[in-house]
């Protein structure tokens, strides 16, 4: 497994996507799909930043891990931040979706769009870190 | 590869065209220049979103901003968008919300 770690601010999201797109290079994942992944990925990983290491002073850190398994893409964020499980977050609904933006609610989108992007999405709490991992596969589109 | 924005002020509208990647690091800059030019009350506010290479949320929440901020007596046009950008704004429902087109063809 391959794995990086940026320091948890606004200004590492080019290079988390960056990351995922060179990993997903490697494991020649159709374009359309690649770019879903980095989307999942930073829409995340900027919820980490944001919300997670809200109270964090420097020095907090997110690492990323590539790994391939057969057809399939892992990308894994790790962080330190507290427990947090997205699939828990309220998510806009269908109703939501078709309302007027002048009415919208602004929360849950970067969720909605992440779970959208990808084949797999799976959270652990694992030994004081988040795990947030995230899968794609070659091969369809 | 970053993210640029330049704005032109027509008697109407004012255009603002977004390039590179619209991420959370970026969209703060992109709503203050929204705030900017919604102080001129232009009557069609339209993003040119042509050369517009990454957007995430952060990007859909400016644009939710703006027809708040604008009230919805103003149009929003996204102009341009094609490929995964537009896919992100259909995904989200902004089609129904927004004027998507090509090129800008004011519709009033």
């Amino acid at each position: 497994m391959e794995t990086r770690s940026v320091p948890a601010v606004l200004e590492s999201l080019a290079e988390i996507r960056r990351f995922v797109k060179d990993a997903a290079g490697r494991a020649r994942i159709e374009d359309s799909r690649t770019y879903q992944l980095q989307l999942a990925v930073d829409e995340i990983a900027t919820n980490i930043i944001l919300y997670g290491y809200k109270d964090a002073g420097e020095g907090a850190v997110i690492s990323i891990g590539a790994e391939r398994t057969g057809d399939a893409l892992v990308i894994t964020l790790k962080d330190q931040s507290p427990p947090f499980d997205p699939r828990t977050m309220q998510m806009p609904e269908a109703l939501d979706i078709a309302m007027p933006l002048e009415e919208r609610k602004v929360g849950g989108l970067g969720i909605y769009l992440a779970f959208q992007g990808v084949d797999r999405f799976e959270y652990r709490h694992e030994e004081g870190s988040n795990l947030n991992i995230f899968e794609v596969r070659s091969g369809h589109d | 590869m970053g993210f640029d924005i330049s704005v032109t002020q027509g008697s109407d509208e004012a255009t603002v065209k977004l390039s590179g990647e619209l991420d959370a690091a970026a969209a703060p800059k992109l709503k203050e220049t929204v705030e900017k030019v919604a102080g001129a009350k232009p009557k069609r506010l339209v993003f040119d979103v042509s050369a517009l290479e990454f957007m995430a949320s952060a990007g859909l929440r400016v644009l939710i901003f703006a027809k708040q901020k604008m009230g919805a007596g103003v149009s929003l046009y996204v102009i341009g968008s094609k490929g995964p950008v537009l896919n992100t704004l259909t995904m989200s429902g902004f089609h129904h919300s927004v004027i998507l087109q090509d090129t800008y063809k004011p519709l009033e």
